[in-house]
């Protein structure tokens, strides 16, 4: 059995509720370029505590309505 | 490179020059470092310029209207170097640096098997070379594929 941890994130929905903010405009307030936006969004790069807090605050919500950290427990390849 | 290899490699097939002459090798090894720099910076301008032609076409054919401020503007946008632009930097420079690390190795075993100072040059440039290219790729992979 092994534990297996995963950083997911809500930036899509904050941003439709954000009266659909663009990429561009998330990553100009939290000052990083669009592809680090569309590769955090995507799940393809987990940011700094610092940058999730930017995010966060870019948002005016708190950092783990939009990241949240998942725990799963893999037994023999299926998982649980 | 491979500019290097049919020019270097042609020359010393055709007897022209002796393998062995060290002083041919880091000339021609030293021209084309600066060949390289050179076409870098020129690459690096034309793609600036292209940039900003795409992105001011864009934006007259979006607004009908185009200002040289906004597009400025928009390439600051776009040129960003964040947290995860720093990190794919220093993930490919050990790829890279590891390759150029196993040329050195090889240099030195080829030393050992008393090979000539130019094979051990050779080694030296070409492993380095492969190392920057590799560099390259490896940081277009991790944008893909993410970090």
């Amino acid at each position: 059995m092994a534990k297996k941890f995963r950083i997911t994130n809500n930036i899509r929905k904050l941003r439709f509720f954000a009266d659909e903010m663009t990429q561009q405009e998330l990553a100009e307030k939290a000052g990083i370029s669009r592809q680090t936006v569309i590769a955090i969004e995507a799940g393809k790069y987990s940011p700094s505590l610092e940058l999730a807090f930017r995010i966060a605050d870019a948002f005016g919500v708190n950092i783990t309505d939009v990241f949240d950290y998942e725990t799963k427990t893999e037994i023999r390849g299926g998982k649980a | 490179m491979a500019a290097y290899c049919i020019y270097a490699f042609g020359k010393v097939q055709s007897g022209m020059i002796a393998p062995d002459d060290m002083k041919f090798w880091a000339t021609t090894i030293l021209i084309f470092i600066g060949i390289g720099v050179i076409a870098s910076i020129v690459i690096q301008i034309v793609f600036h310029l292209l940039l900003s032609i795409a992105i001011a076409v864009r934006k007259q054919m979006q607004e009908g209207k185009c200002d040289d401020k906004e597009v400025e503007k928009t390439i600051e946008q776009e040129m960003v170097e964040d947290e995860m632009d720093k990190l794919i930097g220093l993930k490919s420079i050990r790829i890279g640096f590891a390759i150029a690390g196993i040329g050195l190795i090889a240099t030195l075993v080829s030393l050992l098997l008393n090979y000539s100072s130019a094979v051990m040059l050779n080694i030296i440039f070409i492993s380095f070379s492969i190392g920057t290219s590799v560099e390259g790729v490896t940081q277009l992979y991790f944008y893909r594929r993410g970090v």
